[in-house]
């Protein structure tokens, strides 16, 4: 073995533990999703367990993070059809508050479908 | 031999990355608008042109929105304003196009798709951002508005006149403006070159192209509970709607009120829970999906074949799915154990 | 071995035989190169086509013995002929072991360029193994299965590749060690003979 092979069997034995890693847990640990206010959209991680609480045009909606999901606890809304949306954790669902002009969609490397009709 | 080309070869082929850059990316863009939240999905190998398509998304769809509102100040309501006094209201082309254009699927739909019955969707509160919970109408007010009967057929429309012979005619193009903004729409980014889009507003689209090597994926909302009832892919240049009873509603000593008022009785339409629709055309998608939602259980087919609609899925209130022979063969349903009938013998 | 003054003209004779021997090896070497290719061919594998590339351990071979223009030959050699004798010629099939036999060429192409002393059988075998792999991957993904799912099979291939890599470069050093008996032996019997 001359110093080149061990450099290449280095090689893979640093590449084997990166694919696995970045291939197979890259869905556990990593859900994210994007909270949408009026036109601003910013990004939030489901990793750990929180609450926030965002101003829309309406007032305030609280949204939960709980166990790699998000929903909309609470909102200003009369008709609370984004609570009824109840926990989003698979990659591309969504709910909104369309008074609040608020809305929450979980992100994924590919959602299954490109487009969802209601 | 280029040492370059080489090492992104090398680069290509070791892969020690494995996010792969094929070219063209979807981009999305979620807008407020239409009383509703739009997605725009744009397949575009250049960022900067598939954020240009959504800004003509944008501005089409809020120029339409602005001009056919119907409860807030718009060319509309000023429209219902004349023609309720019996005035001839002048028109543009734009306009002219867009009322005869409601006025075929009216009369093709026996007037059950009917924008003229403003008035009593008002009366059920439906002309408001969000409708609050209180008592629906009085019975004998709609009677009384039922009475007037207004419909498409009070309509005479030249090239640059419109005019009714029933004052009680109040335009209110809910189950028809969505569609045509989107069709406009998609004829915009079409102009400009786009090959590849959906645009979806508030849980109704019209696709153009594929994404890619493979069609657009459709799911369809299972309508009472969570998740997904049925895929349709789309490759080409289709428009699919729904109308359901979960869309807009409101409660009140228990019951549920939605929003698709049958004109032949004045109350909410109740022998579906959705339909779904699928139709070249986005405004004439939207018109039958409204339409074959009033119809129900028995005479959608009738209505569908007068509208020229071949591909629909209606669901009763028992959950038994109702098909054309032509929507089974291209629907997949995502659920089990669904009772389905298909209707229609053409093979 | 060096040093004495008969010993140059030895092998200068030694050579001129050895190079006839050397056609009857690499013809000997594509037909097992194409064998291996052949046998591999039946073997399962999760993603269709994609194999651990052990025919790879004669492209080595050769290429450690006799450079890489001619580690070209063997492996297009035993790519197209062994597709046809399969017939799987220009199907996905053939796409596939096509693209990883170029792919594992250019990564040996670029060992051989290396400075110094360069790697041996095992790693030579362990980098053409995992380029193999590589290159099949990315031709399936942009070819025929373009699901980013796909990546999930990526760590599981290339540990097989990585596994077969190790184990075709022991074979190859076996291999390399025992040509090397033999060539002395005939070295030495050449000798005995111009005695």
């Amino acid at each position: 073995m001359t110093r080149a092979d061990y450099c290449i069997v280095l090689f893979a034995a640093l590449l084997l533990p990166y694919l696995y890693i970045s291939q197979w847990t890259g869905d556990e640990a990593g859900i994210n999703a994007t909270i949408m206010n009026g036109s601003e959209t910013t990004e939030v991680s489901l990793a750990h367990d929180h609450t926030l609480e965002i101003d829309g045009a309406l007032g305030t909606s609280i949204i939960k993070i709980k166990d790699g999901k998000i929903r909309f606890a609470a909102s200003p809304c009369r008709g609370k059809q984004c609570i009824h949306s109840g926990w989003l954790e698979h990659a591309g669902e969504f709910a909104a508050c369309l008074p609040n002009r608020i809305s929450i969609a979980v992100l994924g490397e590919e959602p299954r479908f490109d487009s969802i009709i209601f | 031999m280029k040492p370059r080309w080489l090492n992104l070869l090398l680069i290509a082929t070791l892969g020690l990355t494995a996010c792969s850059e094929a070219p063209p990316q979807v981009h999305r863009a979620k807008l407020f608008t239409l009383g509703t939240l739009v997605d725009v999905s744009v397949l575009h190998q250049d960022e900067a042109v598939a954020q240009q398509a959504v800004t003509i998304v944008e501005t089409e769809l809020a120029t339409i929105n602005r001009q056919w509102h119907a409860w807030h100040d718009s060319p509309l309501t000023l429209i219902n304003q004349q023609l309720a006094q019996g005035e001839t209201v002048t028109i543009d082309s734009a306009t002219h196009h867009f009322i005869q254009q409601a006025q075929t699927l009216a009369t093709n739909s026996d007037q059950l798709f009917n924008p003229t019955i403003g008035s009593l969707v008002e009366q059920w509160g439906f002309h408001s951002d969000e409708r609050p919970d209180g008592a629906p109408p009085a019975k004998e007010r709609i009677d009384a508005a039922l009475k007037q009967a207004p419909s498409m057929a009070n309509i005479t429309l030249t090239a640059t006149t419109l005019t009714s012979n029933n004052p009680a005619v109040q335009f209110d193009f809910g189950a028809f403006g969505k569609g045509y903004a989107i069709d406009r729409a998609v004829e915009q980014l079409k102009r400009a070159g786009i090959k590849n889009a959906i645009v979806n507003a508030g849980g109704d689209l019209r696709a153009i192209g594929s994404k890619g090597g493979r069609p657009w994926r459709i799911g369809v909302r299972h309508p009472t509970e969570a998740g997904v009832i049925a895929s349709i892919e789309i490759d080409g240049d289709e428009s699919i709607f729904t109308s359901g009873n979960y869309e807009r509603f409101f409660d009140f000593d228990g019951r549920r009120y939605h929003h698709i008022i049958d004109p032949r009785n004045g109350y909410p339409a109740n022998d579906a829970i959705s339909v779904t629709v699928i139709h070249h055309n986005a405004a004439t998608a939207d018109a039958a999906a409204t339409a074959l939602f009033i119809a129900g259980t028995t005479q959608w087919p009738q209505i569908a074949k007068q509208m020229g609609i071949d591909e629909v899925m209606l669901i009763g209130n028992d959950l038994t799915i109702y098909m054309t022979r032509k929507m089974a063969q291209r629907i997949r349903l995502e659920i089990d154990d669904a009772q389905i009938k298909i209707i229609g013998n053409e093979t | 071995m060096s040093g004495q003054p008969n010993n140059a003209s030895e092998r200068k004779t030694g050579i001129t035989i050895k190079t006839t021997q050397e056609d009857h090896l690499i013809a000997w070497l594509a037909a097992l190169a194409i064998a291996i290719h052949i046998i591999e061919s039946v073997l399962p594998s999760p993603l269709p086509g994609v194999k651990p590339g052990l025919a790879n351990v004669i492209t080595i071979a050769v290429f450690i013995l006799y450079g890489w223009r001619t580690a070209v030959w063997v492996t297009m050699l035993r790519v197209l002929v062994g597709s046809i004798l399969i017939g799987t010629f220009l199907s996905p099939t053939f796409m596939l072991s096509f693209s990883g036999a170029v792919a594992s060429l250019i990564v040996l192409w670029l060992a051989s360029r290396l400075p110094g002393e360069g790697p041996g059988p095992i790693g030579l075998c362990l980098i053409a193994a995992m380029a193999h792999m590589s290159g099949q991957f990315y031709t399936a993904y942009l070819l025929f299965i373009p699901h980013d799912g796909l990546f999930k099979l990526l760590p599981l291939l290339m540990t097989a590749a990585v596994v077969f890599g190790i184990i075709s470069g022991i074979i190859v050093r076996s291999m390399l060690q025992h040509l090397e008996k033999r060539k002395n032996d005939t070295t030495a019997q050449q000798n005995e003979q111009e005695k």
